[in-house]
């Protein structure tokens, strides 16, 4: 039983991560938070259904998902982020939250208008239900594939950052913008890869959800951002294998306190552990050097 | 006269209300905090008077005002351990608070109802006190804003090492504007509740916070004219124009986009600032862009 939960809970981790790397890299090279991140999952998943419902089949729809939520996501960079980067750092952190709520705000009525406020799903047998059992686990179709397309996505990011030079240069503007800057590192083509990039993780993360879940819906990516937050400061915010990591706790956390606790409290012993965390150890599991503080220093 | 408004009462009502959650909201961001924590405030003190009148027989009076203790109270509290944090910690810190209260309030069942929410509160609140707590609140902000408080808050905003070697203690008034956001988003908790006939967790958690935030931010969030300015384009702008009302999510997200991108400091503030600056250029005294803004 309690193998089982942690197998659930490591699936459902993988889709957290995937989340939540795409929000902390943002973060990491912004120092901005995209609050706009739950609806980009929405929409991903609204054109993974989409094209699944044209009659094209899932290894199809996945890519195209991926692809379109990082253009959302560019958008969002481009509508919400580029004019506020005349302000101050310090006035940017307030506008740019304010800024991304209300682009988010701005999709959430697309997808509500799209959908007509329905609760969609994925058409039976989208992915095979079959099962197979290992070691007495009992492991789904859907769940491999989500473990696969998590572990998939996380190795094509680890190859960019560390392993391309386009990852060296987001590397580079994550740790000094300016110096970056005079060795001839273009921000903008930067900030835009970097969006694409955190966008697709996010149209992943978001059509995995909503066949794990077979709900669609335009509201379904508030609460998904919410829970998302313990991941993220848990890995430390910015910190890339920091939300991979966190992600996966996330995950375990959840399954296991859905099979044990009222399940009226679970959202309560996630958003109290969140708090914990921010006031235990606010830089995280892995604290960068380079990041700025978490704590005040007067 | 009367008769001209009594059809658009309740919009009123949704102004005023409206209005103490941002002045609630503005007094933590002018001491130069990050915290959203207001809605999580309002729920203390809207179920606190609830319960109270509803199922204990207080007086409403009394049901809200222990209401704006307890909002003061939980201020107080969750003041502490958000010093700690800076900028976007303290962000998400008061965004898990807000929903840690949405969620006990779904759990303590037999207390406030759970998922079902709240009813039968009788309507004690008329629209006239409303009015009268949302003068107070900003008369009692000027008040405090125009003195030796408000200076500190401006300093400690602005640059807290530069306040701190100047002898005001930023703790101090950290604790200070936490008090005050937690007692005002009480208090007009605690009004809602006279007003509403019920109460519901959701009614508490992100869509409020959001509501709250775009109002400070779109009126000004320095100035205690700057909410109520917010909160009235805010709440009239989908009744002004009717066909867009279906379309209410989108506009507000297309406003905050539009002034964060155009007027990043609120529509009033702007205002205010441009006709100060002109007042000083007229009289050659114009002060340095940087020091101006």
């Amino acid at each position: 039983m309690i193998a089982q939960q942690v197998l659930n809970g490591l699936v459902l981790g993988g889709v957290y991560a995937l989340f939540a790397l795409g929000f902390t890299l943002i973060f990491g090279i912004h120092r901005i938070m995209n609050m706009a991140h739950g609806a980009v999952f929405m929409s991903g998943a609204f054109i993974g259904l989409y094209t699944v419902r044209l009659g094209f089949p899932l290894w199809v729809a996945l890519p195209v998902a991926m692809v379109g939520a990082g253009f959302v996501s560019i958008l969002i960079e481009v509508v919400a982020f580029k004019p506020l980067r005349k302000l101050a750092l310090a006035d940017a952190e307030l506008a740019s939250i304010i800024s991304s709520i209300g682009a988010g705000l701005i999709i959430l009525s697309i997808g509500q208008y799209v959908s007509k406020t329905e609760t969609m799903r994925f058409p039976f047998g989208t992915v095979p239900i079959d099962a197979v059992v290992v070691f007495g686990l009992r492991v789904t179709a859907l769940q491999l594939l989500m473990l696969g397309v998590a572990i998939a996505s996380v190795a094509v990011l680890a190859l960019y950052l560390y392993r391309t030079p386009q990852g060296r240069q987001v590397r580079a503007v994550a740790g000094n913008y300016r110096a970056a800057q005079l060795l001839g590192v273009n921000p903008n083509a930067i900030f835009y890869q970097t969006f694409f990039v955190s966008g697709a993780l996010a149209g992943a993360a978001g059509v995995m959800v909503g066949l794990a879940f077979n709900a669609i819906q335009f509201l379904m990516g508030e609460p998904f951002l919410l829970k998302a937050f313990v991941a993220i400061i848990l890995g430390g915010l910015g910190s890339v294998p920091g939300a991979l990591v966190g992600g996966l706790v996330l995950g375990l956390l959840q399954s296991l306190s859905v099979a044990y606790l009222p399940a009226l409290l679970v959202d309560a012993v996630i958003f109290l552990l969140l708090f914990a965390i921010l006031m235990v150890r606010p830089d995280g599991l892995f604290a960068q050097s380079t990041m700025e503080s978490p704590t005040k220093r007067v | 006269m009367m008769n001209f408004f009594a059809p658009h009462l309740p919009l009123l009502d949704l102004i005023f209300v409206g209005t103490g959650y941002a002045l609630s909201q503005a007094i933590v961001f002018r001491a130069g905090t990050f915290s959203v924590a207001t809605s999580g405030f309002a729920a203390v003190g809207a179920y606190a008077a609830a319960i109270l009148t509803v199922k204990h027989g207080f007086h409403p009076a009394a049901g809200v005002a222990v209401g704006t203790l307890l909002g003061l109270l939980c201020g107080l509290l969750l003041s502490v351990p958000l010093a700690r944090l800076r900028g976007v910690y303290q962000a998400i810190a008061s965004l898990a608070f807000v929903e840690i209260v949405v969620a006990f309030i779904l759990f303590f069942e037999e207390l406030t109802g759970g998922p079902l929410g709240f009813h039968n509160i009788p309507r004690a609140a008329t629209t006239w006190t409303l009015f009268l707590a949302m003068l107070a609140t900003m008369a009692l902000l000027i008040l405090l804003g125009k003195g030796g408080i408000g200076r500190a808050f401006d300093a400690i905003r602005q640059d807290p090492p530069v306040a701190a070697s100047l002898g005001v203690n930023p703790t101090k008034y950290h604790v200070l504007s936490f008090a005050l956001s937690g007692a005002i988003a009480g208090l007009f908790g605690g009004l809602d509740a006279m007003r509403n006939f019920s109460l519901t967790a959701e009614q508490f958690g992100f869509a409020i916070l959001i509501g709250t935030l775009s109002a400070v931010v779109l009126g000004g969030r320095r100035s205690v004219m700057g909410p109520l300015v917010g909160t009235t384009i805010l709440v009239l702008l989908p009744e002004i124009f009717r066909p867009l009302a279906d379309y209410r999510q989108a506009i507000y997200g297309l406003l905050l986009v539009v002034v964060m991108a155009f007027l990043p400091f609120g529509v009033y503030d702007t205002i205010i600032m441009k006709l100060h600056n002109r007042r000083l250029a007229r009289a050659g005294m114009l002060l340095p862009p940087k020091a101006a803004s």
